[in-house]
């Protein structure tokens, strides 16, 4: 099977490479796995806690040249997207830009999931670190 | 009942009928197998349906010996592992893996719900830890380096996922015991349970059959 020119770029020349601190409270990180091959995709992001948007993203994919290609292409994506924009991308717009062949879906919906899991993880941190609001005496 | 391979009447070899591996050999759809049984079945049916035995026969049943025949050697194959059977059978009961994380997926971007990873979060933690050390290993192969320590480490870490790959194995005739009682009498509801139980642990186990083999592979070019 032929990788599409866009796979073997994001492949060659992956975008976003690296890791973020994972304690910091402005980081959300996902981590996913898709059974079906054994891969394994990290991606994270940094938010901005006024704006809400996600002003940096790393990820490190160990897996086949497509999954490594839909997480690169999924950082560029969220990069400048406040968190409820980047909530709306869809795996198939990854097989699209990526021409993904049906075999290989699982790796764009592998980095839909490791999007939303960041998120999560981040939102999970600002329910905690957000002062409780004091109940009237 | 065994699928009917030869007719009643004549004795002649039959077209396959479309039926289950199980069904061919007339076996319920258990996953304790007796492989003792089996073998003596899949012998006795392959020098039965054997085609050299068809060679002067109509040209139709020639055909069919060898469909039979074929059939034959796919059910037993499949039958005899007890991974290949658990993965078939999961098949029969309707379970498309890549279909249901899709679905799943699509339901979190509607509904804003967290999707239920099918791997557990340590299990992926281990993976990645470890991926990450192999890559670093690769990596000082390529540099000409050698770390006798962090081959040490991978090797332990390798031991323990083969541990983890066996028991996985143990774990999984646990959950055929309370799938083959289920047969018998069960509702519905209980055997999805058991048959969820049992896809889990397979992708589980599916992960750490990967990471042996990638393991396997990074320690043997670096030594």
């Amino acid at each position: 099977m032929a990788y599409s020119d866009k796979v073997i770029d994001h492949y060659n020349n992956p975008r976003n490479v690296g890791s973020m601190d994972k304690s910091s409270p402005e980081v959300g990180t996902g981590l996913v796995g898709a059974p079906e091959c054994g891969d394994v995709m990290k991606l994270q992001i940094k938010v901005n806690p006024q704006t809400s948007v996600i002003e940096d993203a790393k990820f490190k994919t160990f897996g086949c040249g497509s999954a490594i290609a839909s997480s690169s292409l999924a950082t560029e994506w969220v990069k400048g997207k406040t968190v409820d924009e980047a909530l709306q991308i869809k795996n198939t717009e990854i097989v699209k830009e990526l021409s993904l062949p049906p075999v290989k879906i699982h790796c764009s919906v592998l980095a839909e999931d490791a999007i939303r899991a960041a998120i999560h993880d981040w939102k999970k941190k600002q329910d905690v670190t957000k002062p409780v609001a004091v109940e009237a005496q | 009942m065994r699928a009917s391979h030869f007719c009643s009447a004549c004795g002649k070899v039959q077209p396959p009928v479309p039926v289950d591996y199980f069904s061919f050999f007339g076996f319920p759809r258990k996953l304790n197998v007796d492989t003792g049984l089996l073998e003596r079945e899949f012998y006795e049916l392959s020098r039965k349906l054997h085609p050299d035995l068809y060679a002067r026969a109509e040209s139709r049943e020639q055909e069919w010996s060898m469909e039979q025949s074929s059939l034959l050697n796919d059910a037993y194959r499949t039958l005899k592992d007890p991974i290949k059977r658990t993965e078939y059978l999961l098949r029969l009961e309707g379970v498309e893996l890549e279909e249901q994380s899709k679905a799943a997926t699509e339901k979190a971007r509607a509904t804003g719900e967290v999707k239920k990873q099918v791997v557990p979060p340590d299990l992926l933690e281990e993976v990645f830890e470890l991926n990450m050390q192999l890559e670093e290993l690769r990596m000082q192969k390529k540099a000409g380096e050698n770390d006798p320590m962090l081959i040490q480490e991978i090797g332990k870490q390798k031991m323990s996922l083969e541990a983890k790959y066996e028991a996985l194995l143990n774990e999984l005739r646990g959950y055929w015991d309370q799938w083959d009682k289920l047969v018998d009498s069960g509702a519905e509801e209980d055997r999805r349970k058991v048959r969820d139980k049992m896809l889990d642990l397979l992708n589980r186990r599916n992960y750490v059959r990967n990471l042996v083999r990638d393991v396997t592979e990074a320690l043997e070019s670096s030594t």
